[in-house]
């Protein structure tokens, strides 16, 4: 096996919305185990990055590769199980449906891939144990604080044993006592499942928790550096 | 003018797409309440009018029944209009609340919410009954083509006057205000009460209590009326009220069991686990789905005695053949009204629900999960309780109207197979009305930028 072939890799990507530009031409590398910081002011294109990346959006121009494979070509649904099996997701709030208790919604993903409900369960349980929310499985998420419902949201994104995790500003809703913490558990346990780490944030201490960050200005990276 | 009550109007301009569709919704259900309802009330004004100059003549022995038998017919429409109208005053709800929470938290008060929501609805219910007004003057010329009593009615006397226009302007608004203000009671109570979504409330038992004595209530006043003749009509009407009130009350619980039961059953597809989860989660909500066709199944259910009524020879009698034939193009037109209502109030609350579910579903979309599961917890989170409720409410009424009627819905072949044909009929329309808001979920979906409000 080629260790040097990226987990996540994008060329070139441009993605224009009208008349104006969210991305002028960016190449992003993701290395396995990886995380990075994808930081920028309100309007500058990290939110758009974040989408082509996950296979949300489809690039004008420009290829994405996750493990060399480009995702380009993958049609609308192929793209929809990809983002199922492959990734996770972790947004700013409300991604938790209400309906459901905390251990079916961290359940739902591999219910999803065909696990059955009672081993999902089990997994989902032993998930938000290892995250400290033991004894709330029960909850609904309108009975967590937005830190605990952030932690489930990371036990949901990280059940199905994803090789990407895409984190939309999931500190943004948060205090920054609290905010850390998330970041803290998100970095900590997705690095330990083995899987790369994308952040969009404009917060630079939530960056830090990231082994790498880049700049996104005017749909360019501006700028890259190791934050560790 | 106070300041908050002046912002009205603007939420109304600036709530972009969701926000019109939304107003659309409401305007339509309104409406088609305003209009029906009148169409509703001029028969009963016609028949009535027609009882005191008997029309033609030699009729008048009858036109007493008519009178009786149109009162039935406005206390079974009655309720599923009120449904109708209460959900439309419900629609955008969460969307509403969440803005609200807002304005208490910046330091409105509860009566400024009220007032914003009175104001709001009020405005709906108002252009409604306009439009309402309009689709009676429209199905005027129609109803006037219905034969009753051996001639078709003229539109005069299906005209339910001025007034009745003007009640009509004034009622609605109010009506649709005093809803408005209703569904947001949480909201006045705490400006956290709904920005959070909590375990519900278990209904409790005494739903049931309540629907038993009310059907037992309806059985005992029916038998004695049954003893007493016609003078004990009118305390029918009132107690069959009453045991549709009953069904609306227990409704939402009998859908809370079903939903526990799919739960325990529901082992691998996550579609079960959801739609039985959003069964469980707010019966009420998915009642008002499939209230509709519950209250008109269990008009289908009382009328199910027609065929046997009507079976009977009455070859030497053509004034009571009229009156049988009007029973039945009566019962018919009665049934049609209800299973219509029931499609448009499970459109509407359907339409509300992908509304109000906007931000999890496009959220869930783009972590991946399959467009079609969405399709299909929403289909099936109808579809259970719709079969059941229809099958229920008609069983309802059978057993409801046994000492008013006996055996006779049963006892010929056609009750049931006409009952059969109307719940399939209803189910099959309320089925495709629910299927209207799919264009809806797509456009949700559409959304890759999924906004906080």
């Amino acid at each position: 096996m080629n260790t040097a072939t990226p987990r996540l890799s994008a060329r070139g990507l441009v993605k224009r919305f009208g008349t104006t530009t969210a991305l002028a031409g960016v190449d992003v590398d993701l290395a396995d185990g990886e995380s990075l910081a994808v930081m920028g002011p309100s309007g500058s294109g990290k939110s758009t990055l974040l989408h082509c990346l996950a296979g949300i959006l489809l690039p004008d121009a420009g290829t994405v590769a996750l493990d060399g494979r480009e995702v380009g070509g993958l049609s609308d649904r192929e793209r929809s199980l990809l983002r199922r099996r492959r990734y996770g997701f972790v947004f700013q709030f409300g991604q938790l449906l209400s309906e459901l208790p905390a251990i079916e919604n961290v359940a739902l993903p591999a219910m999803l891939l065909g696990t059955p409900r009672r081993e999902a369960t089990d997994l989902a349980g032993r998930w938000l144990g290892s995250l400290g929310l033991a004894g709330m499985e029960g909850r609904r998420p309108g009975e967590l604080s937005g830190g605990q419902a952030q932690r489930v949201a990371v036990a949901r994104a990280l059940i199905t044993g994803p090789a990407v995790v895409f984190a939309d500003e999931p500190t943004g809703a948060l205090d920054q006592a609290t905010g850390h913490d998330v970041m803290r558990i998100l970095t900590e346990t997705t690095k330990a499942a083995g899987a790369s780490l994308v952040v969009v944030t404009h917060d630079a201490q939530v960056a830090d928790w990231c082994d790498r960050r880049i700049e996104v200005r005017d749909g360019l990276v501006r700028h890259a550096e190791a934050t560790r | 003018m106070n300041a908050v009550l002046a912002l009205a109007p603007r939420f109304q301009r600036a709530g972009g797409r969701d926000a019109r569709v939304t107003t659309g919704l409401a305007i339509t259900a309104f409406a088609v309440t305003t209009g029906l309802t009148l169409s509703v009330v001029g028969g009963l004004m016609g028949f009535t009018t027609r009882a005191q100059v008997p029309v033609p003549e030699g009729q008048g022995d009858d036109a007493g029944v008519y009178v009786i038998l149109a009162w039935i017919a406005v206390v079974l429409l009655v309720v599923p209009l009120i449904t109708l109208a209460g959900a439309a005053a419900r629609l955008g709800v969460a969307r509403r609340d969440a803005r609200l929470a807002t304005l208490r938290l910046l330091g409105a008060t509860p009566r400024e919410v009220v007032g914003l929501t009175v104001t709001e609805t009020a405005w709906q219910g108002l252009v409604g009954a306009v439009l309402g007004i309009v689709l009676y003057l429209v199905l005027l010329p129609v109803c006037a083509l219905l034969p009753f009593q051996g001639t078709t009615f003229s539109v005069a006397e299906l005209w339910v006057g001025w007034e009745g226009l003007a009640i009509a302007l004034v009622a609605v608004p109010l009506l649709a205000a005093l809803s408005g203000a209703v569904s947001l009671r949480r909201v006045s109570v705490s400006p956290l009460g709904v920005a959070r979504r909590e375990t519900p409330k278990k209904m409790t038992w005494l739903r049931v209590v309540v629907a038993v004595v009310g059907i037992g209530v309806f059985m005992v006043i029916s038998a004695v009326a049954g003893s007493l003749g016609a003078t004990a009509a009118a305390a029918l009407i009132g107690a069959m009220a009453v045991g549709f009130a009953t069904l609306n009350a227990v409704g939402p619980w009998v859908l809370g069991i079903v939903g526990k039961v799919q739960l325990r059953r529901a082992t691998t597809p996550a579609r079960l686990l959801l739609a039985a989860r959003r069964l469980l989660d707010d019966p009420k909500a998915a009642w008002r789905v499939v209230g509709g066709l519950g209250l008109a199944g269990f008009v289908a259910g009382a009328l199910a005695v027609l065929p046997s009524i009507v079976a009977v020879d009455m070859s030497d009698d053509p004034q009571g053949a009229i009156l049988m034939d009007d029973l039945v193009t009566g019962a018919m037109v009665t049934l049609v009204v209800a299973f219509l209502l029931a499609a448009v109030s499970a459109g509407i609350a359907q339409a509300a629900n992908v509304l109000d579910r906007r931000r999890e579903i496009a959220l869930q979309n783009l972590a991946g999960t399959p467009v079609e599961l969405h399709d299909s917890v929403r289909r099936r989170a109808v579809l259970v309780p719709l079969l059941f409720v229809a099958v229920g409410s008609a069983m309802t009424a059978l057993v409801m109207f046994y000492p008013l009627l006996g055996l006779a819905a049963v006892s010929s072949p056609q009750g049931p197979l006409m009952l059969v044909a109307f719940l399939t009929g209803g189910c099959a329309l309320v089925f495709a009305a629910t299927e209207t808001s799919r264009p809806l979920l797509r456009s949700v979906l559409a959304d890759t930028v999924v906004r906080a409000d």
